[in-house]
């Protein structure tokens, strides 16, 4: 990426800022005519954008200055190490597509196949034993929650 | 009926085979979902949050009760027997303990701090049982523009007390704003926000959010920077405690409970504030150099301050709607989803539910002191699960929480967004906390804001009508300052001793 002042923290300050903008443009449509008494309900939005939009001034100010908050630390993390962009964008992609299938396919199948491709990404040194594990947690969960619960979840292709 | 017969009642409700049934389940899954990286007890309820449609209140908010409390024990196991820096309010515990745990001394920390943990607990609650008619004697005549201050008051202390950088935590909670004013405006039926999507009229749901935030976030924030080495835990056999060992402790959690309740019942108190003070006060204290090569003091001191935090974030949970963490701000929503809102009125219109919930905290804390001791080497070996399936674990278990609300695909779509947002989040160092509370408080915040103004005929001044609500937006304002202030003064005196040597 080019020049010293870019940081990818800069994205999320846009992002506070560009969310601000659209909070005031995206309720400029609702009516106020629908209140009667007090205020609309366009008062408290405008209120939570405008603030948004200060805040993301001064985070951007803040970032391209140098300023850096700490990132979260916690017992499977690594703080030093470099971000694995590979892994996130391989998660994010498993996941997506277990939202594409699990409609069609059915929460058991689905659940196995997110649950064992996720454990294989994060580095799971079994596969066949991920792959049980996976189909025991995606059936268990089914019958535990459609069965045991009265949950509604699709069953699709089992035939359970 | 005062508050010790009510309390009387409460144990009548508690302890009913059914609802010690639901506080076993509860301090068991707390303790489980403490011990284990990745997942807190914040987000356990909000994955528990549909079982309100089937389960009565009372036997819902005594297993509520309980994963509370018990998170905050499990979290302690994790932070002695697991040789990585956790989270910061546990960490600490872990400057000590794991050093504890290192020299052999495991049994003694997790023994001083279940014990410290019980102890803390059980004069922490009842501390509340003392404070909370008080606070809502207080609270009874509070008004709208009261409520709005208080409001601004959690918004402006959470965000730049949870963060050492103030704009990031005002970022942090002004997402949950805009992700609360999302969905159909209560008052008028206006739809907000809602990109034209059927979908989210109804709002985004509370589970989607914190389930996203903290665990899709927690997973790809993991993902991208796992440690690959399998955990390293110390083994453990039963914990217990030695003579010495008690003489050394009782104090250290006396002084940690005295520290740890105010803190959290302040706005923005929390409890790392509280931990940190009460291992400087045992640090100072001390005597000897034992100190940093593992001092029970500085196990015992921290944890009942932890515990007593946990005690008295429930104050102003309770009894002024407030909440000040963000597994009380889930807590809140719970009570919403049963149609209740916490504050005085509660305390009038379901006395059973409250003296209940407050009972079971009592009726837990003694179950988690069972569980804890003797089950200290089952807890350990829990922390051995290998990270990957832990982690896809999590992400299933996140899936079938958020798919169960309504077998809708967009939701899963709205928490894998999220998951992306708490992973920047974290990977930038913005507190999760302030979301949380923004999204639940947002909406309240607004309807009080709305109602004054109403009662003010749209004048602005009554904002300020009252005493209380100036005493409020004053110290809002003070929290929102005190860290810009102290920076600044922080740099003068830093100029003003470098200046003269840089001239030289």
């Amino acid at each position: 990426m080019n020049g010293r002042w870019w940081r990818p923290e800069l994205i999320l300050a846009l992002a506070v800022l560009l969310l601000g903008v659209f909070v005031v443009v995206g309720t400029l449509d609702v009516s106020t005519a629908a209140s009667t008494l007090g205020l609309g309900p366009r008062f408290f939005p405008m209120l939570v954008g405008g603030a948004m939009i200060l805040i993301g001034v001064f985070y951007i100010a803040d970032v391209l200055r140098g300023g850096t908050g700490d990132p979260e630390e916690s017992e499977d993390v690594d703080a030093d190490a470099p971000a694995d962009w590979r892994s996130v964008l391989l998660m994010s992609g498993i996941f997506l597509a277990f939202v594409a299938i699990v409609q069609p396919l059915g929460w058991p199948l689905a659940a196995s196949l997110l649950f064992t491709a996720l454990a294989i990404a994060l580095g799971a040194e079994h596969r066949v034993r991920a792959a049980i594990l996976g189909l025991v947690i995606g059936f268990g969960t089914y019958l535990l929650f459609v069965k045991g619960l009265g949950v509604t979840l699709p069953g699709g292709v089992t035939p359970l | 009926m005062n508050s010790f017969q009510l309390l009387m009642e409460g144990f009548a409700a508690a302890l009913t085979w059914v609802n010690l049934l639901y506080a076993l389940l509860g301090v068991t899954l707390g303790t489980l979902v403490g011990v284990l990286p990745g997942i807190g007890p914040a987000m356990t309820v909000a994955l528990l949050l549909p079982i309100t449609f089937t389960v009565e209140p009372a036997s819902a908010f005594i297993m509520f009760a309980g994963i509370y409390y018990g998170g905050m024990y499990g979290g302690s196991t994790t932070s002695i027997l697991l040789n990585t820096p956790g989270e910061s309010s546990s960490m600490i515990t872990a400057l000590e303990g794991n050093k504890m745990a290192r020299r052999g001394r495991a049994a003694q920390a997790l023994a001083t701090a279940a014990i410290g943990s019980f102890v803390a607990g059980t004069l922490a609650t009842a501390m509340l049982v003392v404070a909370a008619p008080l606070v809502v004697d207080f609270a009874i005549s509070f008004g709208a523009e009261d409520y709005f201050a208080l409001a601004i008051l959690a918004f402006t202390a959470v965000s730049s007390v949870m963060s050492r950088s103030v704009v990031r935590g005002l970022a942090s909670l002004g997402f949950g704003l805009v992700i609360g004013l999302v969905g159909i405006d209560e008052q008028t039926g206006q739809a907000r926000l809602t990109l034209g999507l059927p979908q989210l009229l109804g709002g985004i749901e509370v589970v989607v959010v914190a389930v996203g935030l903290f665990a899709l976030g927690e997973a790809l924030y993991v993902a991208s920077r796992m440690r690959h080495a399998p955990p390293d835990v110390i083994p453990v056999g039963r914990a217990f405690l030695g003579r010495r060992d008690w003489a050394r402790s009782w104090k250290p959690w006396l002084r940690g409970t005295a520290l740890g309740f105010p803190f959290g019942a302040l706005p923005g108190g929390g409890a790392e504030i509280p931990t940190f003070l009460s291992y400087a006060a045992e640090k100072k204290l001390a005597k000897g150099d034992e100190f940093g090569k593992g001092a029970i003091e500085g196990v015992a001191g921290p944890e009942a301050a932890n515990n007593a935090s946990a005690a008295g974030t429930l104050v102003p949970l309770l009894t002024l709607g407030l909440p000040t963490s963000a597994t009380a701000a889930i807590l809140l929503a719970a009570f919403q989803q049963y149609g209740l809102q916490p504050g005085p009125q509660l305390f009038d219109h379901s006395p059973a539910l409250v003296w209940g919930m407050i009972a079971s905290l009592f009726v837990g804390n003694v179950m988690l002191l069972v569980l804890n001791l003797p089950l200290a080497p089952l807890w350990a070996k829990v922390l051995h699960v290998p990270r990957p399936y832990l982690y896809a674990g999590i992400v299933v278990f996140a899936a079938l929480g958020v798919y169960a609300l309504n077998a809708s695909v967009v939701d899963l779509v709205v928490l894998f967004l999220l998951g992306l947002l708490g992973f920047a989040m974290r990977r930038f160092g913005l507190p999760i906390a302030p979301a949380v509370i923004g999204m639940i408080l947002g909406p309240m915040a607004e309807i009080q804001l709305r109602r004054a103004l109403a009662i003010g005929a749209g004048d602005i001044g009554v904002l300020v009508g009252s005493p209380v609500a100036v005493v409020l937006l004053a110290l809002s304002l003070l929290a929102l300052f005190t860290p810009l202030l102290r920076k600044l003064w922080a740099r003068r005196r830093t100029e003003a001793v470098t200046a003269p040597s840089q001239s030289e």
